[in-house]
């Protein structure tokens, strides 16, 4: 798979890092201002602007649940762990909050602008796979409503081919899904007013 | 009395980019004579300078020398990208600065280092707001094949498309090749509107050579080529365009922006040590904050503010067409009030 990255457009990007005062929170804050970002950092809690921030870094040493106000797995940004203690425990909690890049400390004179660009590049990734899957498992949950459509139109005389071309036909037309349509076909047909057995 | 302190030359005087190296040297020769004879500057710089030769391998090795056998721990020198990223390691271990004088890709800000030459907001984003207008928005790109070209010609085809404009063709060479038929070939079939040059050494003056007897309507645009190099390519480099901080004009002190970034670079690190007794042993980022943003050199960035010039061979000279005032360097692009306003349109 190949991603283009667009360099041009971290202008005006906003960090906050999770960690206590240390050596390596400097660093991190000298590379982030010098790339042009603006920084916050704070510990336990995260910094005022958390929630708002375009990156978060956050501690997997001493990090725990609590700190983030999502589900883990659920943050509204790109998160980047920082990773001193290479222990897998550390290392299982770090993953489970959906860590989209790492730097491993002690933090020195780079990394940084990697870490942003490929947790960014994740982070967008991972999103457009959730909402790929989402609308496929909703599709995948309509396949009983289509068959149950298809089976309306032919009980009044289509071809099972015609009952399909009828369907993307009226989807096409209302610009909606196919298993919408499908919907409204059983909708119609349930509705005794509507099915001509009432009639 | 003056006091002695020890600085750092690593500069390939032999090699493949001499002409570059020697232009630098030019700059750093002439500005450590100025200090030691100034009777208001209380240093007099002692120069150990050491020769790569234009071999990689060598950086890292001589760098090291340096600070093994002497006091210096200000160097300057490294032209290419390549050698300036091989010595970083060794200068954030001895807690050493670089200061580097050559235009470079940008998207770098290391501690240990001084900017002290131009990266792409002061040079290729200009040039290309400059020439797309004049020349038209269909670019072809060709370069020397390691990260300066890889670079421009990278962040070139975004801002060109970006702005609707279409990359007809990139080509690399490996360093040091001169068979450029198939380049100008292919340059001949597609006939863009202008090609964005980012050839060194050798290549470049070949496909230079190769170009302008064959296609002499179609303008060459580069954002590494100076006065340096123009004796190399003689007449064929009339009507070439490149921008830089500077070029020589009749009268002007230095005869290209190599020697006079260089020679920047050194007046500074003199007036840095004068002000700041004992700061040749300090680390930049400690230097920097002693002094206060008294220099140049940006405190976030260390890069430095310098002045865009648009200029084109004629008669053997660069001609200034256009000249736009100083700029902060933006090494990552992320500080649109840096750049052109076109380039908010992506922010």
């Amino acid at each position: 798979m190949t991603r283009r990255l667009r360099i041009l457009d971290l202008a005006g990007a906003r960090a906050a890092i999770l960690h206590r005062p240390h050596a390596t929170v400097t660093a991190l804050e000298r590379q982030l201002r010098a790339i042009g970002l603006s920084v916050e950092s704070g510990w336990p809690d995260l910094p005022a602007a958390g929630r708002e921030v375009d990156f978060l870094f956050f501690d997997v040493d001493m990090g725990f649940d609590a700190q983030f106000p999502w589900a883990p797995g659920q943050s509204p940004m790109p998160m980047i762990a920082l990773i001193g203690s290479e222990a897998p425990g550390r290392i299982e909690w770090s993953l489970s909050h959906s860590a989209h890049a790492q730097l491993l400390k002690p933090v020195g004179d780079n990394g940084v602008y990697s870490a942003l660009l490929i947790a960014r590049a994740a982070f967008a990734a991972l999103h457009g796979q959730a909402a790929r899957i989402s609308e496929l498992q909703g599709r995948l949950a309509a396949r009983e409503t289509v068959v149950r459509a298809v089976m309306a139109l032919m009980a009044q005389g289509m071809s099972d081919e015609d009952a399909f071309a009828s369907l993307r036909r009226m989807a096409t037309d209302r610009r909606e899904s196919f298993e919408a349509a499908a919907a409204r076909i059983i909708a119609r047909h349930d509705d005794p007013q509507r099915n001509g057995g009432g009639q | 009395m003056k006091r002695a302190v020890e600085i750092g030359i690593l500069l390939s005087r032999s090699g493949g980019y001499s002409a570059i190296s020697n232009a630098s040297y030019a700059g750093v020769a002439a500005a450590i004579a100025g200090v030691n004879a100034d009777p208001n500057l209380g240093v007099e710089l002692i120069p150990v300078a050491r020769d790569p030769a234009g071999q990689i391998d060598l950086y890292a090795p001589l760098c090291r020398e340096i600070l093994r056998n002497s006091s210096a721990r200000h160097i300057i020198g490294t032209i290419t990208s390549w050698s300036r990223k091989e010595v970083l390691p060794v200068l954030e271990r001895a807690a050493a600065t670089l200061w580097y004088s050559s235009p470079y890709e940008g998207f770098e800000a290391s501690d240990h280092i001084a900017y002290m030459h131009a990266c792409p907001n002061q040079h290729l984003l200009p040039l290309l707001d400059w020439a797309m207008p004049r020349f038209g928005q269909r670019m072809h790109l060709v370069a020397s094949n390691y990260i300066w070209g890889w670079e421009v010609n990278r962040l070139a085809r975004e801002v060109v498309t970006t702005a609707g404009g279409e990359v007809t063709g990139e080509r690399h060479l490996a360093l040091g090749e001169t068979d450029v038929r198939g380049m100008v070939d292919e340059i001949a079939a597609l006939r863009p509107d202008f090609v964005l040059n980012s050839l060194i050494g050798p290549s470049q003056y070949a496909f230079v050579a190769a170009m302008r007897p064959r296609l002499p309507d179609i303008p060459i645009l580069s954002c590494n080529l100076t006065e340096c190099e123009l004796s190399r390519m003689g007449d064929a480099a009339e009507g070439l365009i490149a921008a830089g901080p500077y070029f020589h004009a009749p009268g002007s002190a230095f005869a290209n922006s190599h020697e006079a970034a260089a020679h920047a670079a050194i007046r500074e690190m003199a007036r840095l040590f004068d002000a700041h007794p004992g700061g040749e042993h300090l680390p930049l980022a400690e230097l920097l904050a002693l002094d206060a943003g008294a220099g140049p050199v940006d405190a976030q960035t260390h890069h430095v503010s310098l002045p865009v010039l648009i200029a084109q061979v004629r008669d053997g000279a660069f001609k200034v067409l256009h000249r736009l005032p100083a700029r902060p360097g933006d090494p990552y692009l992320t500080r649109p009030e840096r750049n052109r306003p076109s380039l908010r349109l992506v922010t």
